[in-house]
Formats: C-alpha cells, sequence, structure tokens
C-alpha cells in the first residue's frame, strides 16, 4: 500500500530526502551526507558531507599479481552540490531495523 | 582602345593581307575548297542521314537571339566613357549653353543611363524587362518619350548598337566582323584625343561660367544690400517715431509690422545670443530715452554708415559669404528690439524642441554661431562707445557677457551630449516590426505560463511576502498573474519604490492575456479538428501492404472468461493462494491472542521505507493543505466556502489517517506513530502538520506520544549523548535530540500550555507506568524536556488559582490537586534515587583528549536539568526540599566553589555554573551568596 508512491527510480531517491545517503561517484568517490535536493540529472545538494577517496597507488613495473596500496582520503564539506554526470549509485547509508551501520563497502580492487 | 592588345595597324595588315589572298601562299594550313572546282568530293562520302531529330538535339535554326550580349549589358558600368562622351557633345554646339549646364547639373548616374537603354530598348532580353538601380528604369520612359535625345550621342555609332544591328541581320562574315573591330578601334583613339580635347574645353568654360555667375551674384547681392539698406532706414524713421509711444504699445507694434528676416530664426535659438543681446537693449532703451531726438537721429545716421561700412568690408572678404547666402549684418535697433519681444516665446519654443530635432542643427548652428558672436563682439564693443558708458559699466557688462557666454556653452555641450546618447541609442529603432516583436514577446511568455504558477516560484513568493511583511506592506498575498484555471505567471518578488516596471508589467500582462486567450482558443479548434486533420498526413497506407502481413494463425479470444480452461487454472490459484494466507493468517492472530490478551491485531513494526514512503505521502498532503489554506474563496462566496471546507477536512482527515495516531496502542513496538517520528523529516513534518488538526485530536496525538515515548528513537539513544567523542552515530543522535526539542516538543508545547489539571496528572501518571524506569527517561534530554513542561504547567495552573485569575470550582480543584500530589509524590520518589545521575555532567567523564571547551559545554548542557529541578523544587512540599538539598548539596557547593575559586576557564565559565545553580536555589528561596564555603 505505502509503495503505491513509488512509480519511477527517482521516487526511491525521493525517499531519501533529508536523509543521511552515501552516494558513489565516479573516480573512486564515496560521500556520504544529508540529501537535500536532487533533479533529472542525479545532481545532489547534500550538507554535512563527508567525502572518501580512493586513491590506489600501482608501483612502477611491479609484477602483475602484486596488490595495489590503496589510499583512503576524506574530507568533510558543511554544503555540497554534486553534478549528476558523476553519480554511480544513491543509497541509504544503514537500515533503521537493525540499527547497524552497514556502511561496509568493499573498495574497488583494483589489481 | 583595342581588343586583347592587338594593334589597329596590325589588324589592319592582316585585313590587307586576307583581302590581297596572301593566305593561301603563306600560311601552312590545311586549306578546305568545299564547293570549289578543286573540291575533292570527299563531302559526298559523308554518311548521311538519321538527321532527323538534329533540329531537336542542337537546336532549331530559328532566329539567334541576343540574350548572350553580356559585353552590352557589362558596358552600362562604365560611368567614365559616357561621362566623357557627354563633354564630348557638349564640344560639339559650344554656343549652346544650356545643354551643357544641364549635363552638368545631372549627376553621373543620370547620364549614363541614355545610352545604356539605347540597346536595351530594342531587345526583348529579360534583362531589358528587369528593373535596375538607380532609377534607370524611370529614367527610361522619360527617354522613350524623347528619342531624339541619343541624337546628342557623341558616337554616330557606338560599338554596341553595331553589335545590336549585325545581330539583327543575321550572320555576318568574318571579314564584317574584322572591319567592324578596326572602326571602332579607330574610333575609340579618336575619341580619347577628343576627349582630352573635350576636357580642356570643359575647364575652360567652367571657369568662364564661375566667373559670370559670380558676377551675377554680386550684383544681385549689391541689389539686395540696397534693398536692405532702404529698410532698415524705413524701420529706423518708425522707430523714432515708435520710442514717443509708450514702451508695449510700440512693441506690439514692431512685431505686428515686421516678422524678423528669416536668418534670425536660427540663430536667435541660440539663448547666448538673446541674453546678450537682451543686456544690450536694456540699456540701450535706457539711454535713447535720456537723449533727444536730434542727438538721437545724429547717431542714428552715424551707425548706419558704420553698419553699411561693415557691411561692405565683409562683402570683399572673399567668396565665402557667397556660399552661405548670407549677409552678416549687425542688427538694427527694430530688430533688436522686435528680438526682445520674442525672447520669451522663443526660448520657450527653444526648450519644447526635441533633443533629436537639435541635434540636426547642431552642426549648422555651431557655425553660425561663431560668425554671429564674432559679429556681435564687434557690435557690442561699438555699441558701447556710442552708448558713453563709463568704464566700470563697460567692465561688469564684459564680464557678464563672458560668463553667461560660458554659462550658455555648457549648456549646449550638455545638450549635444544628450541628443548623441539620444542618436546612438536610436540606432537600432525600427528595426524590428511590431509583429516581430510580438512573436518574440510570445515565445518569452509562453516560456512563463505554467498550470501553478504559486507552487513553481513557491520560494521566490514566500520571500517576497516575508518581505512585505517585514515592510509593513499588506499588498496582495500571492504576486500571480492567473488565467481562469488553467494556468498563470509568477511575477516574483515585489519592486521597491515606483519605478518604469509596473507600466511594463500592466503590458505584460494585457499581453500575456491575450496570448493565453489566443492559445485556449487554438486549443480548442485543434481538438475540433485534431482527428481529420492528421489523417493521412503521413501518406496512405496502399492497398498491398496488408496483404503482405502474416496471417493470423492463432485465434485468441478475447475474453478469458469464456475459456474454460484457462478460468479454471487462474480459480485454482487464487483458490490455493486465499487459503495459505488465511493459515498465516489464523496463526499470526492465535500468536497475537496469546501473547497480549487483547484482540489487538500486532504487526511488525513499520519499515524504515515504510516510513519513508509514508512521510513522503504526508509531505504531499500538508503541502496541498497548506496551498488550499491560501487559496481559500473570498467570504461572500458560500458555495465555494463550502467546497473548500470539505476539501480541506478532507485532506486533514487523510493528515491524519496517515499519522496513524488511532493505530492500537500495542499494535507494534516501536507504535507506526513513533515510527513516523523516526526520521528527522519526520520530527520537522509535525509541527507543520499539527497545525491543521484541531484541539482532541492532539491531545490524542500527546497522549500517544506520551505513552510511546520510551520507543522514541531520541529516547532510546540518549545515552549516546553522554559521550564527548565525535562518532557519526552520535552526531546523528545529536542532529535527532535537537529536531525532536524544536519540532515535536513544540508542536505539542501549545497543547500543554492549555491542559487542565487533570489532564496532566494522568499523563505524568502514564508516562511513569509506561516508562518502567522514569529516573532513566528523566535522563534523556526529549524526557527531561517534556517532565519540564509538565511540571512548569502545574505551576502556572497553581499560581491561577492562588491570584484568582482562573474562577475554578472549588471541590474539583482540591480533587484534581490531590490526585496531582499523589503522582507527583510518587514520581519524586522515583526520581529521588537518580538526582545526581540527572546531570550530563556527572554522567559525562572528561578524557585527556577532550578539548578544553568541553568543560563550558557541559554547564551547558547542565542548564535544563537545573531549569527542571528547579520546577520540581517549586512543587515540592518542605521534606521534599529536604530531599532534594542533601541530594545536591554536593553539586551545589562544587559549583559555586569552583565558581568563587576561580577554577575555571573563563568569565562566561562562572557566570554560567553560578547562573546554574541560584536557578535552582532561587526556586528553593536561597541564592548562592548565601553559601559560605
Amino acid at each position: 500500500m505505502e509503495n503505491s508512491s513509488i512509480q519511477e527510480p527517482f521516487d526511491l531517491i525521493r525517499l531519501s530526502l533529508s536523509e543521511r545517503v552515501f552516494v558513489k561517484l565516479r573516480g573512486d568517490r564515496e560521500l556520504t551526507g544529508i540529501l537535500h535536493a536532487y533533479d533529472g540529472h542525479m545532481n545532489l545538494i547534500m550538507s554535512d558531507v563527508e567525502e572518501t577517496i580512493m586513491i590506489v597507488d600501482v608501483a612502477e613495473g611491479a609484477p602483475a599479481g602484486q596488490p595495489a596500496t590503496v589510499n583512503v582520503a576524506k574530507r568533510k564539506m558543511e554544503m555540497l552540490f554534486v553534478r549528476g554526470d558523476g553519480v554511480i549509485l544513491v543509497r541509504l547509508p544503514y537500515c533503521r531495523i537493525c540499527r547497524c551501520s552497514c556502511n561496509q563497502v568493499s573498495p574497488p580492487s583494483r589489481t | 582602345m583595342s581588343f586583347f592588345d592587338f594593334q589597329g595597324e596590325n589588324l589592319e595588315d592582316e585585313r590587307e593581307r586576307i583581302r590581297n589572298g596572301g593566305l593561301h601562299e603563306n600560311e601552312d594550313v590545311a586549306v578546305y575548297t568545299w564547293g570549289e572546282d578543286s573540291y575533292d568530293g570527299l563531302g559526298d562520302a559523308l554518311q548521311e542521314g538519321d538527321d532527323d531529330f538534329n533540329d531537336e538535339t542542337f537546336g532549331g535554326p530559328g532566329v539567334v537571339g541576343k540574350d548572350f550580349d553580356f559585353a552590352g549589358q557589362t558596358s552600362l558600368l562604365e560611368p567614365e566613357i559616357s561621362q566623357h562622351k557627354t563633354a564630348n557633345r557638349a564640344v560639339a554646339s559650344p554656343q549652346d549653353l544650356a545643354p551643357v549646364r544641364q549635363a552638368e547639373q545631372h549627376p553621373p548616374v543620370e547620364r549614363r543611363a541614355p545610352q545604356s537603354l539605347e540597346s536595351i530598348w530594342d531587345d526583348k532580353s529579360p534583362f531589358s524587362v528587369l528593373p535596375r538601380e538607380n532609377g534607370g528604369s524611370r529614367f527610361a520612359e522619360r527617354e522613350r518619350g524623347q528619342p531624339s535625345i541619343s541624337q546628342f550621342s557623341p558616337y554616330p555609332e557606338s560599338p554596341m548598337l553595331h553589335q545590336a544591328h549585325a545581330s539583327q541581320g543575321g550572320a555576318r562574315t568574318l571579314q564584317e566582323i574584322e572591319a567592324e573591330m578596326r572602326t571602332a578601334a579607330i574610333q575609340s583613339r579618336n575619341t580619347l584625343q577628343r576627349q582630352q580635347s573635350a576636357l580642356r574645353l570643359q575647364q575652360e568654360e567652367e571657369q568662364f561660367l564661375q566667373e559670370q555667375a559670380f558676377q551675377r551674384r554680386r550684383l544681385a547681392a549689391q541689389q539686395q544690400r540696397e534693398r536692405e539698406r532702404e529698410e532698415r532706414e524705413m524701420q529706423l524713421q518708425a522707430l523714432q517715431r515708435l520710442q514717443q509711444q509708450q514702451v508695449m504699445q510700440m512693441r506690439e507694434h514692431t512685431q505686428h509690422q515686421r516678422t524678423p528676416p528669416p536668418r534670425m530664426l536660427p540663430v536667435s535659438q541660440s539663448p547666448r545670443f538673446l541674453d546678450q543681446r537682451q543686456m544690450l537693449l536694456l540699456q540701450q532703451e535706457d539711454q535713447l530715452r535720456l537723449q533727444q531726438e536730434l542727438q538721437e537721429q545724429l547717431r542714428m545716421e552715424d551707425l548706419e554708415r558704420q553698419l553699411r561700412a561693415q557691411q561692405i568690408s565683409q562683402l570683399n572678404q572673399g567668396p565665402i559669404h557667397f556660399n552661405h547666402r548670407r549677409q552678416p549684418s549687425g542688427p538694427t535697433i527694430a530688430e533688436l528690439q522686435a528680438l526682445q519681444q520674442q525672447q520669451q516665446q522663443q526660448n520657450r519654443r527653444h526648450r519644447s524642441q526635441s533633443p533629436a530635432y537639435q541635434e540636426f542643427n547642431v552642426a549648422q548652428q555651431n557655425i553660425q554661431m561663431q560668425q554671429r558672436l564674432l559679429a556681435e563682439l564687434a557690435q557690442a564693443e561699438y555699441l558701447r562707445e556710442f552708448q558713453g558708458a563709463t568704464q566700470a559699466e563697460q567692465e561688469a557688462l564684459r564680464a557678464e557677457a563672458m560668463r553667461k557666454i560660458v554659462e550658455a556653452e555648457k549648456m549646449e555641450d550638455k545638450r549635444r551630449n544628450k541628443a548623441a546618447k539620444i542618436a546612438h541609442m536610436s540606432r537600432y529603432n525600427d528595426l524590428m516590426t511590431q509583429s516581430d516583436k510580438d512573436f518574440i514577446t510570445r515565445i518569452q511568455v509562453s516560456q512563463l505560463v505554467t498550470p501553478d504558477p504559486y507552487a513553481d516560484d513557491f520560494y521566490a513568493q514566500v520571500y517576497s511576502a516575508i518581505v512585505r511583511s517585514r515592510m509593513g506592506l499588506q499588498m496582495q498575498d500571492e504576486r500571480v498573474l492567473k488565467f481562469g484555471s488553467s494556468g498563470g505567471i509568477s511575477l516574483g518578488a515585489p519592486q521597491k519604490g515606483p519605478t518604469r516596471r509596473p507600466n511594463a508589467m500592466q503590458r505584460m500582462e494585457q499581453q500575456v492575456e491575450r496570448i493565453v486567450s489566443n492559445a485556449r482558443r487554438r486549443e480548442e479548434e485543434k481538438g475540433l479538428h485534431s482527428l481529420h486533420s492528421l489523417q493521412g498526413a503521413l501518406g496512405k497506407t496502399s492497398g498491398r501492404s496488408y496483404k503482405a502481413a502474416p496471417r493470423q494463425l492463432l485465434q485468441v479470444d478475447e475474453n478469458p472468461a469464456t475459456s474454460p480452461s484457462h478460468a479454471h487454472a487462474h480459480a485454482h490459484i487464487s483458490k490455493e493462494d486465499a487459503k495459505e494466507g488465511a493459515a498465516t493468517e489464523a496463526a499470526k492472530f492465535s500468536r497475537e491472542t496469546l501473547g497480549n490478551g487483547g484482540n489487538v491485531v500486532r504487526k511488525d513494526p513499520l519499515t524504515h521505507r515504510q516510513v519513508l514512503a509514508i512521510l513522503e505521502a504526508l509531505y504531499d498532503l500538508v503541502l496541498k493543505v497548506e496551498q488550499l489554506r491560501r487559496d481559500r474563496p473570498p467570504q461572500e462566496d458560500e458555495q465555494a466556502g463550502q467546497q473548500w471546507e470539505r476539501e480541506c477536512n478532507e485532506i486533514v482527515e487523510q493528515l491524519w489517517e496517515g499519522l496513524k495516531v488511532m493505530v492500537p496502542l500495542e499494535t507494534s513496538n516501536p507504535h507506526p506513530f513513533v515510527s513516523l517520528l523516526f526520521p528527522s523529516k519526520g520530527k520537522k513534518l509535525l509541527p507543520r502538520l499539527t497545525r491543521h488538526i484541531d484541539q482532541p485530536r492532539m491531545l490524542t496525538l500527546m497522549t500517544l506520544l506520551v505513552a510511546c515515548f520510551t520507543q522514541l528513537d531520541v529516547v532510546k539513544q540518549a545515552p549516546l549523548l553522554d559521550s564527548l567523542d565525535d562518532t557519526p552515530e552520535q552526531a546523528e543522535a545529536e542532529r535527532q535530540t535537537q529536531a525532536f526539542l524544536t519540532s515535536v516538543l513544540q508542536s505539542i508545547l501549545p497543547v500543554v500550555t492549555k491542559l487542565e489539571l487533570h489532564y496532566v496528572t494522568a499523563l505524568l501518571g502514564l508516562l511513569i507506568e509506561r516508562s518502567q524506569d522514569i529516573g532513566a527517561l528523566a535522563q534523556t534530554k526529549p524526557g527531561l524536556a517534556l517532565l519540564t513542561l509538565f511540571l512548569s504547567r502545574v505551576e502556572v495552573i497553581k499560581q491561577a488559582w492562588g491570584t484568582g485569575a482562573d474562577p475554578i470550582d472549588r471541590v474539583s480543584a482540591s480533587a484534581s490537586l490531590e490526585q496531582w500530589q499523589a503522582v507527583f509524590d510518587q514520581f519524586f520518589a522515583l526520581l529521588t534515587p537518580h538526582f545526581l545521575r540527572l546531570f550530563p555532567s556527572s554522567r559525562i567523564t572528561l578524557q585527556a583528549h577532550h578539548p578544553a571547551s568541553a568543560a563550558l559545554a557541559i554547564d551547558i548542557i547542565d542548564q535544563p536539568v537545573w531549569q527542571f529541578l528547579a520546577a520540581l523544587a517549586l512543587l515540592a512540599v518542605p521534606e521534599q526540599h529536604q530531599v532534594l538539598v542533601t541530594s545536591l548539596r554536593d553539586k551545589v557547593l562544587e559549583n559555586v566553589l569552583s565558581a568563587n575559586k576561580g577554577w575555571v576557564a573563563d568569565e562566561d565559565e562562572r557566570r554560567t555554573k553560578l547562573a546554574n545553580v541560584n536557578l535552582f536555589l532561587h526556586a528553593l528561596g536561597l541564592d548562592s551568596s548565601q553559601i559560605t564555603l
């Protein structure tokens, strides 16, 4: 009954308005923040954002099997406009029911 | 002139040789002797036949047209040649001066027209029909009327004419053509010579003519001078007569008598000129009145003489004056007076003239003004002399004059700048027609029209409403243009102060209305005709195509009900479904009844997504009802008012349903309503929503909230706040708590402030009963805030009763007071072991890594606790006071001590500590200053 209002994918994003969301971006970046607005291009306006940037360093001339070192850089922003063309996914960061922080996103493994 | 650099002599020689048959001997060329005796007859061997369609293929042997005569066309564009030709014509008849002058006065454009048309008129090519620029066709008609003019052509026959004649006369031999070319070459040579001599002649002639004209003009000028002198004398006499009369009469009379000469007009528009004149005139008048007539006569004659001398000298200065055709003579007295009278009027006219118009005169005026100024200065000098003014007066006059001149120049500059600006701006005037502008406006406006102008421009509208209320203006509520029910345009924020805009706005409104009505009409028409007009617009399918479509092999009945097998399958599935559903339902039901002993259907708590979906739906409803409240119909329209009322109530009903307040308490844990308050937007929604809910329902809502208070996320997560570690969870809890305090408690505040005492008693009892551990609840911010709210409400009621402000029934009042005291005693007893734990500062342990500012923050978060304790102390009986003081003694002493001994970071912290303590002590009738350490 409650789901009758969901007719298109954007309705799901609408549910997340003014909620904390997890946004995956191109270029190995991830955001968590409170979603305030979005549009059809997936442009987002977020506040209280923490950005996580994965920096994958592959050593020069290293053998193929050697795992690359992954450095994580983080920064915080009070208010952020995200251009929609970089957005890969938007989801709630953790489920309310179990109160667990299901925020374990496996970092992109590039070997 | 020769073609392709062929020398005329060579052509001549060539021709000679050809004529003499030299070709046969000298040329090493195969010679074809077709038709002669020596003809070898090879031509007869040619295969003849199948030539039937030759004409059709290569064109018939018809008359060759002249359309290819492009040389004739291009020669039209050689004005130089034709000019010389006309000059030659003048040479041919030097005695007759008239035609020459006429020719000279024609612009060259016209002059080249005749000979070109000569060749064009008699052909039928399309070129001759086409109108040409420079008014050639107009001229051509005149030429047709007088064909004899062509006789004036310097060429007896122009080369072009040759070609024209030749083409009419059929095919020509090569010899003929060559002959023509030769003659043309010779003629062109001759022409060159003739042109040179003609040029010489022309120059001489022009000189002669100029001289003649000069002399004639001089004669005329002399005559004119004579006339003017006479006129002036007459005027002088008239003036002398008139001076005996009154001034006013005289002025009228002179104005009547003669209008100023035309040359005065443009100059007299200059304010500089007028000012100076006026000044001089005033002096003159005074003096003239004083002097005797004889003297006057003498001086006038003297003036006259000098003026004449001046004129003559100016005349002799050179021919420049002739160009101007004006004789800059000094003004006579009469002229001056007439001028003075006209001054006012002309000044007015001068100002009323549009700057654009003045711009046209500026250049001309400048030249004139300069000349005039020079003359004026000379005259002023002279006039001063003869007036016999004193030296001081003269100086003053001069200074004044200079000042006026500078002023006038400034004015002039300003005016010129303005005119230039206007001219600059008006460069693009009339580039677009009105329909162009309308078209563009239509496009722009069509982008602005929306079905719901208020909602589409919501933020601007709300902002402008706020701005307006701040300015204290009471304008119409919405700045939108509405067109019936179909749409409108938002006008955005209001303008500040009167501008040109309102006018433009009105115009836009009108235009928009027109456009919208037009569009609507078009829409209707389209609706009527759309089916017919679009049928077959993409072409019709040919009859064959449907035959090519595959034949239908399966005949499936459209109505499945008639298919027995299908219906059976469907029924089977649905039956099984129902059975299964019923089984689970039954199991569930039994579980519920066993678990709770009530007949409440237990359900799973709402999932997070369900909550969010419900909240979105609620937000939609809230927005709808808010919009509806804004669109309240006017009072007089009762039917619309009722309709509006119904709609509002319906939406409010939906809101109430959506809030799920009426769902039985035991349905789920957390209760659906509490689930809705989990997300911060749910908390924020409540105050917007409760505005539309009436008092009894709000009471129900609050009761539910109190009953389910421990289920609230903010209460559950409160321990998280007792940490100074900055974790995301803690930040989230902080955010939620803030939202709860500012939104949810704010929305129930108006209900609490109207609560009766027995209601408060019941609510407090309910809270104690439902929360199991009231001490723990009081340790949470929301719980503490709610308890403070209740206690302060009771205190207010008690005060109202005490002062008699609230007339009450004593019996019921004492009964409810008794009830309250019982509940309060229970509450106090339950709370007593927790008094110290109420303080966040007692729960929080400062760790080394925490910032120094955290200490002050602790005091600040203690503040609500002190407030609560103060409220508690106010309601407590003396024994309870005792308990309070003994429990909190350490805390109070610690605060006072640290404040007095300076164990604080700064003055702020000290003051906060003392204020906190005093808040509580004042409620007990004490003060921190009474405490001695």
